[in-house]
């Protein structure tokens, strides 16, 4: 017992750079128990305190059909919590992906949605639809998701061109174009959030520039609640192509793989994505830039493995930080993107130090 | 399969790099490209690969235009070794070479033990099972290299197409990885800097100067002090080797070609 216990910590030793990755299958698992746990807690904690075995009692009398408990337990439970519990789930579960299919088709890990600017741009395209009167495009919002996307395609589009002049991507001058992109997107938002007049400004400010879930209810779930699985479903069929595009365009193209199309439909449905998630819930900061390498340190870099964790690992992010977000004040609740910076910043320092301090 | 390279023009960053190439690599043997730098070998060997797309001229494999084959079908035939260094990312040794199998697979379809198999005996080929495990970040240049190689193996293909497969290693790791591709006895265009590794490893060479096929033959026919003063621009003997008999190319370090000294010497004979 002794011995098979050791043996491979002594293999690892002997070899330098072994890679120590757990089965994607055991993660997948411990992952998806857990975030049923924090989307019950997510539902049973807050200002009103519901014991878990109600949550689920009042679940499940919704889900078998059967006429819901009078009282406000169902009210707060089914109406409230559920879909911002669910919300957090779907966007974090986005946002891991997004964030680890910006990073392969720009082929940089320090990339993201939100440190590239195009969160920001999505945030643009959203507020600019509903300052101009385009409204939010019927009850399920698919017109602010379409103006959010087409703000996300519009500066990812910008964004890689100022990066790619000089040719190649430099790590840092892409992030720098995003960052400075970002802000002044940004800069454009606050004022025209600000110039509408409306007393609830303050509050849409940060909603789109610093995220939050405080949006949810049943008919917002409904385009993510697409978007999200369809996205994963698409990324993980060409998982191989990701794979080799890590590698480089030309090692892709002798691997049969059709760069110029794949990077199309990449640079397409991140875009997509990221106005899905924008327009529901804003810009949320890190996320997507932490999730993907968190996953890869315990699973790889293989994206038919990388992909679905990293979906059920940023679920499970972001339903605890909303938990946060909810409980941590008590007068108030705090933006979802506050907290996820506070957690952020510092790993993308210490990332940043990893990747350029080394002088690599 | 042999490759026919038919009247291929090229255009890359908008300037023509090849315009009506010819060569021909023919069925089990080495084929050498060499040329000064600028002369338009990587984008020929791109054009195989199907990493550009020729502005005219055709790419035959065993007599079919590649562009008429999937992008798929034609990597299950032509393997590729571009001079791209790899990656960032945490991929483990394992993971690169299973790469490899990429062009047979199609959504949603894990490894099977049969890709597993051919995976590894490509590394095992190459001489690093052991490093199966390990990350490929973690790798030396020359050990990065030879699981490059791996993974070209790992395609099974008809057709090896390598690009400069010997930069930046030092000799030992060059002689080794050219020894391995001889053993392999598989179809092989490749581009090569050295031309004393070129007149040694390959079975035929093509010349490159600005974009065209300026010499072909077998090695000891192409390789002569006149060509390298007309292509190369140096002056050099060319002996045979003392230990192998291949052509040896000793070039003059000292003075360019055409038998000028250098004007500083001119100006000062005496000196």
């Amino acid at each position: 017992m002794l011995d098979t216990l050791s043996a491979p910590r002594r293999a690892a030793a002997k070899t330098p750079g072994e890679a120590r990755t757990v089965p994607a299958g055991l993660v997948a698992a411990v992952l998806g128990l857990a975030l049923l746990a924090a989307l019950t807690a997510a539902v049973s904690w807050g200002s009103t305190s519901i014991p878990p075995s109600e949550v689920w009692s009042v679940v499940g009398r919704r889900l078998t059909g059967e006429p819901p408990r009078p009282g406000t337990d169902d009210l707060i439970v089914w109406q409230l919590r559920v879909p911002r519990a669910l919300l957090a789930a779907l966007v974090g579960a986005g946002l891991g992906l997004v964030g680890t299919a910006v990073q392969a088709l720009v082929r940089n890990p320090l990339a993201d949605p939100y440190l590239l600017g195009i969160s920001n741009g999505a945030s643009l395209g959203a507020v600019a639809a509903i300052v101009l009167g385009l409204g939010a495009g019927g009850a399920l919002g698919l017109g602010l998701s379409g103006a959010a996307f087409l703000g996300a395609l519009g500066t990812f589009a910008l964004v890689w061109t100022v990066a790619r002049r000089g040719g190649g991507f430099a790590p840092l001058r892409l992030v720098l174009a995003g960052v400075a992109i970002g802000q002044f997107l940004s800069g454009f938002t606050s004022y025209l959030v600000l110039q509408t007049g409306d007393e609830q400004q303050t509050h849409s400010v940060l909603f789109w520039l610093m995220g939050s879930l405080s949006g949810a209810s049943w008919p917002v779930l409904a385009v993510p609640a697409v978007a999200v699985p369809a996205a994963l479903l698409w990324l993980h069929a060409r998982g191989r192509g990701l794979n080799a595009l890590l590698m480089g365009d030309e090692t892709a193209a002798g691997l049969g793989v059709d760069v110029t199309r794949l990077r199309r439909e990449l640079f397409t449905v991140t875009s997509v994505l990221t106005g899905v998630l924008v327009a529901v819930s804003g810009a949320i900061a890190f996320v997507a830039l932490m999730v993907p390498h968190a996953c890869r340190l315990v699973v790889g870099g293989d994206h038919r493995r990388l992909l679905p964790v990293s979906a059920l690992f940023g679920a499970l992010l972001l339903v605890v930080v909303d938990i946060v977000c909810r409980t941590a004040m008590d007068t108030q609740e705090l933006p979802v993107g506050v907290v996820t910076s506070l957690i952020g910043a510092p790993a993308l320092l210490y990332l940043l130090d990893r990747r350029l301090g080394s002088g690599s | 399969m042999r490759i026919d390279i038919e009247d291929l023009h090229i255009a890359y960053a908008g300037r023509t790099v090849v315009s009506g190439a010819c060569l021909v690599a023919a069925e089990g043997e080495i084929t050498g490209l060499v040329g000064p730098n600028g002369s338009g070998k990587s984008t020929l060997l791109r054009t195989v690969y199907r990493h550009l797309r020729p502005v005219a001229g055709r790419v035959l494999l065993a007599g079919t235009d590649i562009r008429e084959l999937s992008p798929a079908r034609s990597a299950r035939h032509v393997a590729a070794l571009p001079q791209e260094r790899g990656s960032e990312f945490e991929l483990t040794v394992r993971e690169v070479v299973a790469m490899g199998r990429t062009p047979y697979k199609r959504a949603f379809t894990g490894d099977n033990a049969a890709d597993r198999d051919i995976a590894a005996r490509a590394l095992a080929d190459v001489g690093m099972a052991e490093a199966a495990g390990r990350r490929f970040t973690a790798l030396s240049g020359g050990e990065r290299q030879r699981v490059l190689l791996a993974r070209a193996f790992a395609q099974d293909p008809d057709v090896l197409v390598l690009d400069e497969p010997t930069n930046h290693l030092d000799v030992r790791h060059q002689v080794e990885l050219l020894a391995l591709l001889r053993a392999q006895r598989r179809t092989t265009l490749v581009s090569l800097h050295d031309l004393n590794a070129a007149a040694s490893v390959c079975d035929r060479l093509h010349v490159l100067q600005e974009g065209t096929v300026v010499a072909s033959g077998p090695p000891r026919e192409v390789v002569t002090p006149e060509l390298m003063a007309e292509v190369f621009g140096v002056r050099a003997a060319v002996v045979d080797h003392p230990l192998t008999g291949d052509p040896l190319i000793a070039f003059d370090h000292r003075t360019p070609a055409g038998g000028r000294t250098a004007p500083a010497l001119e100006a000062n004979p005496a000196g």
